[in-house]
């Protein structure tokens, strides 16, 4: 750190003698408008010297009075100046090339470039773009929107958005998010605590979620490698690059932008409406399903009986049960920014706040949210010096999603497990003598409104982000800049569960009254305290140099250098078997607590450079390098070096500018970014002492005896990077005066040598093996139209319609297993999520039924169930069968934009194809009978359809056992229908494995801009009011009627492909919002 | 233009030079995990108890569910689903029972003995060398067992060796007594040595424990080459008496792991994984197979084991039926500091029993049985003297089941499967089964009328050719596909190679 600003000072000193003799010449070359034309070149026509406007259109040259200033650049028509030395302060206005494109984006190292000089794909959205809807996360308004962008929020306030920019591509670790650019400064998207490993599973959302979108000009994402190579390894799934508000200089300006948000549940599964509580069709009073008698409106007793009475009510189906249970959300986000300044320094000041009460009822899932921002700008002559100070504070509580366990929880499966006629509202009263913990209906589930009343997960974060950033232009060619980032997070984790033991000769208490004598097992409680601490730091030093080599030939160079690391430190203690119930202290516990600890550290250093060379403003070749050393590759060979190049032409300079062509570009890139590991993956360590046992696990130290073993997992002294490569080719094109624009990406990427934890044969005495193993190719292409078919004065029609699709495909595996398994259960739930060999990085494999030579299904002749397959079906010698890819097969989306004078009409779709989820709310919802599909075949016994019994020597007979004949005939067997055991379902998991294909109405906008001469009434520049509905039409395919298929409890990566486990539901949400600026 | 190049060169130059040589070496060099120890912060009293838990929580945790259920000693409730594929002898090769015993077993439990062998013979630490061999004799045993075949020769050799070959069951044990020998021949009173105290959570340190459960180890190992191997099995036992070698008994107590309190992660691990951390606790239900003999014989210890002296039993592996009794079938009984025993003394005591009759003629038989049975009772805090006094129920030389007077060794196994009701041992009364043949299998179900109780049954739902009972695991799915050199699967009916 201070050897760079040694270094800076002595480049400092050196140039001051450089200065000049003749006048300078400053000025801003302006378009027709008056806006700033950016990185026009400005060459003196005596000797083509000169200089290159910035990103405002100043520029700065040195000239003699009676120059020729030729003003030249990609999209304007060229301009000559006459300098007559009256002022050395000079306001040049240009003319636009008709059709041109003069967009700015924001590309590596938070370059501002302009876009006809980049060779590869980029989408630029800004602040309107991004906060239209009023969203509470900066990504949150962009799904469907981009070509090329797999956007999805998990639901509720403050839950997590998954990001994947061209598919999948690394197999391991949860690594496939992009990395998040805040005004050139790497950004932490880390989840900090959440266990998200479906059974006790809250969702505190990513590191990007809690950025405040309002503070946002603009995002750029770069969605391949060859756009982020010069960023290195973070990079690698390409990069989000977000710009922030910045102060202008004159008058105080005052934003102000708040919206109302009210939401309702989404999709919820369908339940069917002809049976019933009860098991077996018989009606039983504790029973968790609807496997009971056919309803017949009669008014019978029901639910458990208590000093000796009991509740009454209509034994019939109630409408949109589950409906009853979610609550309509409210979320306020407000947002009010300062901003202004003079001509040496801007500062821009925000402070926004969300406050969220989702879906979920009884204060559930709530979030408060207060972000606070300062940046200034200043320039003192050749000396700029930027910074940029943001806090975030935020206060979230989530629900328990998943599978309840000893301690307590799982509100939404016990919620799943409420007989369709049974009033799930009432529960709410857990205080009631009929539904408090001693005499809750049925002893195999807990009232949910106890878990969302008693039970809780909090989160306190504190985060604060922001750089310093010093520039100096010794030159008009050559200028320096030193930025230094940090991002900061403190998140501290409370999770509480209340103990509940039903008292000895209660319905489900020890000694039982039900029916069934079957007792509830007791909530223990428990209590999990935690703190994670985070910490980046990053800085970078950069040299410019832009100099017009010949009157063609253009010259753009950087050379810097990087330094990053990484800090975390983890601390969690936990307690069981609370005594005082409702007492939330980690001394309220009857048994010794658990404790982990965890420190994780990462340092990288890095060089790189690019040069960009551009003739006559119509060619463009760009080349980079980088080479980085990483602490988390063997000390010896931690060296990783990659290269990039792209070629930008725009070929529409050679047109006539009256032709139909208004631009035409052409681009072409390669990238590579080598990524190193994740820490400590390369030397030998002892590991755990724990032993994992099919539930819970022995724990080490043991009862007063400590103990480390040899660690499971032989690290890799030879580890090597992941490379991923990257090649991309594309066209632009514009037609009609931009009337219809035209852009197109295909690109092919492979990531290679893939990090992974490779299982080994335990006989070894290891279980896994860290290796370098396969590639996996993502191809795709991209494409984004955009038609304007109606434009006149008062009235235009936009539309903007993206398409794309990823072909993935894990091209090779070298380790020990060519099917790693990614997530999955054993035992019960039996759907696996594999990376194959020829299939996709997400494939699904499930139980299948045994099956004869002629295809039929083979069942057991004493039960008739079909029997599970136990022969190997492919070469990897998986018996289980592969049931799809859980990866869309293609996506698209469609925006329509009108507006009429003032007012402006907008809408969304978002379609997306293809790919299969598990869902345990459909596995759930199918036990239980709750399920349509349960009442097939009226619940009356059957034989399985086309099955057959083996008999000796490989001959078949047709099977004749029916399945699930009970005391009165009906069956409630159609759950297991084609199962021989819970713990290999057969084919009874294809019900549970459902389409993921959806199109989402993902928001409709009315917007209304009052006149200049209304808003100005009220003393205000501008205003702006607007209704909004997001995400509330929804279509799945018609054997889709569980779940939004955009639901995940299993975090925002690879493991979320899987699909849900019993998670909350997700939203439509409608809302007004107004923007007000003074 | 010339002069700015040579600032660019100059400035690149020393930011290269700052970072290559400076930076990297020193500041990169931090990726040693500071989570774990080091390896080389490793001692044999460390990794020990890492290994004792590893054998405690498979044999005395999956096992204790599959092998309690294959000797009848408890059954799947009905109309409930968590353990029917053991109850239907449906154990694929990619199911949990199958594969986690070998998993763990092999990666935590023998990898971990065989650090702390090699680490205490460089130290000459016989203590924990013995404490390391026998612990690994033990499970490897577990392991051949269940699995017939295993990687013993070539395995636990990391990346040194990812495809090692499979030795035969009976190679292995004569290798695994050759070790015990070995460490039984080192001086434990070497100044090297060290005390293993309560990281030793079996015998608590006391060598003379572990030297007679190094002997009682190796007298069980020669009683399974009975019907495979006679001749070494009679020479071996012979030997071994003769030498007037020490076994587990009433002093030396059992080689079980006690020391469990009532906490999570700290517990029994049937108990954690059944009750602790199950959303029910009511799977187990006592086995119409093992109540109906209980009831028989008006045996006290169905009271330890059912919390009644009359419980509601479901007939073996019925799960799938309404029976409106099943319901309320009693639960097994299970606390969170149930011991998990290795070799119990009761055990000790029949195999001696056992040995005894093969062997010298039987006269201490009755005796040995007697203490057997007597330690039996006494861990279910019960008193089994009115029992095996002359015209008790089992009185040596008189006990008797559906009319007939079983012959001695039926008697001593039919006993000792009794006994591992208590200890999470169920898994040693299927081995014994399948040695010896007994007790008995039933030609009938157990609903029949000429059902002898106490006769094992196969189960209701089972999904093997009819009349036929599981001998074996199958070999485990990630074994077989992770290990070029895994043999073919073997079907699980199929006996192992000391099987009758």
């Amino acid at each position: 750190m201070r050897k760079f600003l040694v270094i800076l000072g002595a480049i400092c000193l050196i140039s001051s003698t450089l200065l000049a003799q003749s006048i300078t010449l400053k000025g801003k070359i302006v378009d027709d408008q008056g806006l700033g034309v950016s990185f026009a070149t400005v060459k003196l026509q005596r000797n083509n010297k000169g200089a290159v406007a910035d990103e405002n259109g100043n520029f700065s040259v040195q000239a003699r009075v009676g120059d020729v200033l030729i003003i030249s650049g990609v999209g304007i028509k060229t301009y000559q100046y006459n300098v007559d030395g009256a002022s050395t302060t000079v306001r040049i206005s240009v003319t636009k090339a008709a059709g041109a494109l003069t967009e700015v984006v924001v590309t590596a190292l938070g370059q501002s470039q302009s876009k006809a000089k980049i060779g590869y794909a980029t989408q630029t959205f800004n602040t309107a773009a991004i906060n239209k809807n009023g969203v509470t996360g900066a990504l949150d308004g962009l799904e469907g929107k981009i070509a090329g962008a797999d956007i999805s929020n998990t639901g509720g306030p403050g839950s997590s958005t998954k990001v994947v920019l061209r598919g999948y591509g690394v197999i391991a670790g949860g690594n496939n998010q992009p990395l998040y650019v805040i005004d050139g400064v790497p950004l932490s998207d880390g989840i900090y605590q959440g266990s998200m490993n479906g059974t006790d599973g809250a969702d505190y959302g990513n590191g990007m979620t809690n950025i405040n979108p309002n503070d946002i000009e603009s995002i750029t994402v770069l969605k391949g490698t060859a756009a982020s190579s010069l960023y290195g390894g973070l990079a690698k799934n390409g990069a989000i690059m977000i710009t922030t508000k910045k102060g202008r200089a004159g008058k105080l300006k005052i934003e102000y932008s708040g919206s109302a948000n009210f939401s309702k549940v989404g999709k919820l599964p369908d339940y069917q409406s002809e049976f019933g509580q009860g098991w077996g069709g018989v009606f039983v009073l504790d029973e968790n399903g609807s496997w009971g008698p056919k309803l017949d409106g009669v008014v019978r007793p029901w639910g458990s009986i208590v000093d000796n009475s009991q509740l009454l009510k209509p034994f019939s189906a109630i409408k949109d049960p589950l409906r009853q249970f979610y609550t309509t959300g409210h979320e306020y986000n407000n947002s009010l920014a300062l901003s202004g300044g003079t001509d040496v320094t801007r500062f821009y000041f925000s402070y926004g706040n969300v406050s969220s009460n989702g879906i979920v009822p009884e204060n559930g899932n709530t979030q408060q949210r207060n972000t606070f921002s300062f940046r200034t700008n200043s320039n003192f002559g050749k000396f700029t010096f930027n910074t940029s100070l943001n806090y975030v504070g935020q206060d979230l509580k989530v629900p328990n999603t998943g599978q309840s366990n000893s301690s307590g929880g799982g509100v939404f499966e016990s919620l799943l497990q409420i007989p369709v006629d049974l009033p799930i509202h009432d529960f709410r009263d857990i205080n009631s003598k009929f539904f408090n913990v001693n005499n809750f209906f049925t002893p195999y589930a807990e009232n949910p409104y106890f878990g969302l009343l008693e039970n809780g997960n909090q989160q306190k974060l504190d985060r604060i982000f922001g750089n310093l950033d010093f520039g100096y232009k010794f030159t008009n060619n050559l200028s320096a800049e030193f930025r230094l980032g940090a991002d900061i997070t403190n998140a501290r984790t409370f999770e509480w569960k209340n103990s509940a033991y039903a008292q000895p000769g209660s319905w489900v208490g020890p000694g039982p009254t039900n029916p069934e004598g079957f007792a509830r097992t007791p909530d223990f409680g428990g209590i999990t305290q935690g703190s994670d601490y985070y910490g980046i730091v990053n800085g970078d030093f950069i040299v410019k140099y832009n100099k017009d080599l010949t009157r063609d030939l253009s010259l753009d160079a950087l050379v810097g250098a990087n330094y990053y690391t990484t800090n975390q430190r983890s601390e969690a203690t936990t307690v069981t078997n609370i005594v005082v119930p409702g007492f939330y202290n980690l001394s309220n516990t009857s048994a010794p607590p658990t404790t982990s600890d965890a420190t994780f550290q990462r340092r990288r250093e890095g060089l790189y450079g690019q040069v960009t060379l551009g003739y006559k403003n119509e060619l463009f070749l760009t080349g980079n390098v980088r080479n980085d050393w990483s602490s988390t590759l063997p000390i010896n060979s931690n060296s990783i070096f990659y290269p990039g190049a792209n070629l930008s032409w725009v070929a529409s300079q050679l047109f006539n500018s009256r032709t139909a062509v208004s631009f035409l570009k052409f681009r072409a890139a390669y990238g590579r970014t080598g990524s190193d590991p994740d820490p400590y993956l390369v030397l030998p360590q002892l590991g755990s002492g724990n032993i994992t046992l099919p539930f819970g696990s022995l724990t080490t130290p043991f009862n007063g005896v400590s103990g480390y073993g040899i660690d499971n997992q032989i690290g890799n002294p030879s580890l090597k990077p992941i490379f991923t490569d990257e090649v991309e080719v594309g066209a632009e094109a514009r037609f009609l005066k931009d009337r219809l624009g035209l852009d197109v990406s295909l690109y092919n990427r492979k990531t290679k040598g893939q990090i992974f934890p490779v299982p080994i044969a335990p006989s070894t005495g290891y279980t896994t093996l860290v290796q370098n193993l396969g590639t996996v190719s993502n191809k795709g292409i991209e494409l984004t139209l955009n038609l304007k078919p109606i434009e006149t004065r008062n009235f235009s029609w936009t539309l903007t319609y993206v398409f794309a699709k990823d072909w993935n495909k894990v091209l090779s595996l070298t380790g020990a297993s060519q099917d790693p398994l990614l997530f999955g259960f054993a035992s019960a739930i039996d759907a696996e999520l594999r990376a194959v060999v020829g299939k996709t990085v997400a494939s699904i494999y499930d139980g299948v039924p045994q099956k004869s030579p002629t295809g039929q299904i083979v069942v057991n002749p004493q039960t008739g169930f079909s029997i599970p397959n136990a022969t190997p079906l492919d070469p990897f010698g998986q018996v289980k069968g592969y049931y799809g890819s859980a990866l869309y097969n293609y996506t698209m989306g469609l925006t329509n934009t009108f507006t009429y004078k003032d007012f402006s009409l907008s809408a969304s779709l978002d379609f997306r194809y293809g790919g299969v989820m598990f869902s345990q709310t459909a596995n759930l919802d199918l036990f239980v009978g709750n399920g349509i599909a349960t009442t097939y075949n009226d619940r009356r016994p059957y034989i399985i359809p086309n099955s057959v019994v083996a008999g000796a020597n490989g001959t078949y007979t047709p099977n004749t056992t029916y399945i699930g004949a009970s005391a009165n005939g009906q069956s409630d067997q159609t759950y297991n229908a084609y199962s021989e055991s819970n713990s290999f379902s057969a084919s009874a998991d294809a019900q549970r494995i459902i389409d993921r294909s959806f199109l989402k109405l993902r928001d409709v906008n009315l917007s209304y801009s009052l006149p200049r001469r209304w808003a100005s009434k009220v003393s205000a520049a501008s205003a702006s009011l607007g209704v909004y509905g997001r995400n509330f039409l929804l279509w799945t395919p018609k054997t889709n009627v569980y779940v939004d298929p955009e639901a995940t409890n299993l975090g925002n990566d690879l493991a979320g492909e899987y699909g849900e486990l019993a998670s909350t539901p997700l939203t439509k949400s409608y809302g007004v919002i107004l923007k007000v600026v003074f | 233009m010339k002069i700015f190049n040579k600032y660019i060169v100059i400035g690149t130059c020393l930011l290269s030079a700052m970072f290559v040589d400076t930076g990297c070496k020193k500041t990169l060099n931090i990726n040693q995990d500071p989570n774990f120890p080091t390896l080389a912060q490793g001692t044999p009293a460390l990794v020990f108890p890492v290994g004792v838990l590893a054998t405690t929580g498979k044999v005395g945790g999956d096992l204790a569910i599959v092998g309690g259920m294959w000797s009848q000693i408890f059954t799947q409730a009905s109309l409930s689903q968590q353990y029917t594929d053991v109850d239907s002898y449906n154990l694929q090769n990619t199911d949990g029972f199958v594969d986690a015993p070998w998993d763990v077993m092999f990666s935590s439990g023998l990898k971990n003995y065989q650090y702390v062998i090699t680490q205490a013979d460089s130290l000459q630490d016989w203590n924990y060398y013995l404490l390391g061999t026998v612990m690994k004799a033990y499970t490897a045993e577990v392991l051949v067992d269940l699995y017939d075949q295993m990687p013993y020769s070539q395995a636990l050799q990391g990346a040194a060796q990812l495809n090692p070959k499979f030795d035969d069951g009976y190679s292995i044990y004569t290798s695994l007594i050759a070790s015990i020998d070995t460490a039984l021949g080192k001086d434990f009173t070497a100044s090297t040595v060290t005390a293993p105290g309560s990281q030793d959570l079996i015998f608590g340190g006391k060598m003379s424990s572990w030297v007679a459960f190094a002997n009682t180890l190796k007298l069980k190992m020669y009683l399974r080459m009975i019907n495979a191997h006679p001749d070494v099995a009679t020479a071996g036992i012979t030997t071994l008496i003769n030498s007037g070698a020490t076994f587990i008994n009433a002093s030396t107590g059992g080689a079980s792991v006690t020391n469990f309190s009532d906490a999570p992660g700290l517990d029994n691990p049937l108990y954690e994984q059944n009750i602790r951390q199950l959303n029910t606790a009511v799977n187990l239900r006592a086995s119409k197979t093992f109540v109906s003999w209980l009831e028989s014989n008006a045996d006290p210890r169905i009271n330890y084991f059912f919390g009644s002296s009359a419980p509601i039993a479901i007939n073996q592996g019925d799960f799938r039926s309404s029976d409106p009794t099943y319901p309320n079938a009693a639960v097994f009984v299970e606390t969170a500091v149930d011991p998990v025993d290795f070799i119990s003394v009761a055990e000790s005591y029949f195999m001696q029993a056992e040995a005894d009759v093969r062997y010298f003629g039987g006269t201490k038989a009755e005796g040995l049985y007697n203490q057997g049975v007597t330690a039996a009772f006494a861990a279910t805090g019960n008193d089994a003297s009115t029992f095996i006094a002359p015209g008790g129920a089992y009185a040596w030389g008189t006990e008797v089941e559906g009319g007939v007077t079983l012959q001695p060794i039926q008697q001593i196994i039919r006993q000792k499967w009794a006994s591992f009701a208590f200890g999470c041992h169920g898994m040693e009364g299927f081995f014994e089964h399948n040695r010896t043949g007994y007790p008995e299998q039933s030609a009938v179900y157990s609903t029949s009328l000429n059902y002898i109780p106490g006769q094992w049954v196969v189960v209701k739902n089972s999904v093997l050719t009819p009349g036929l009972m599981p001998k074996r695991l199958v070999f485990p799915y990630d074994e077989t596909s992770r290990n070029t050199n895994a043999p073919a699967i073997v079907p699980s009916t199929t006996a192992v190679w000391w099987g009758k």
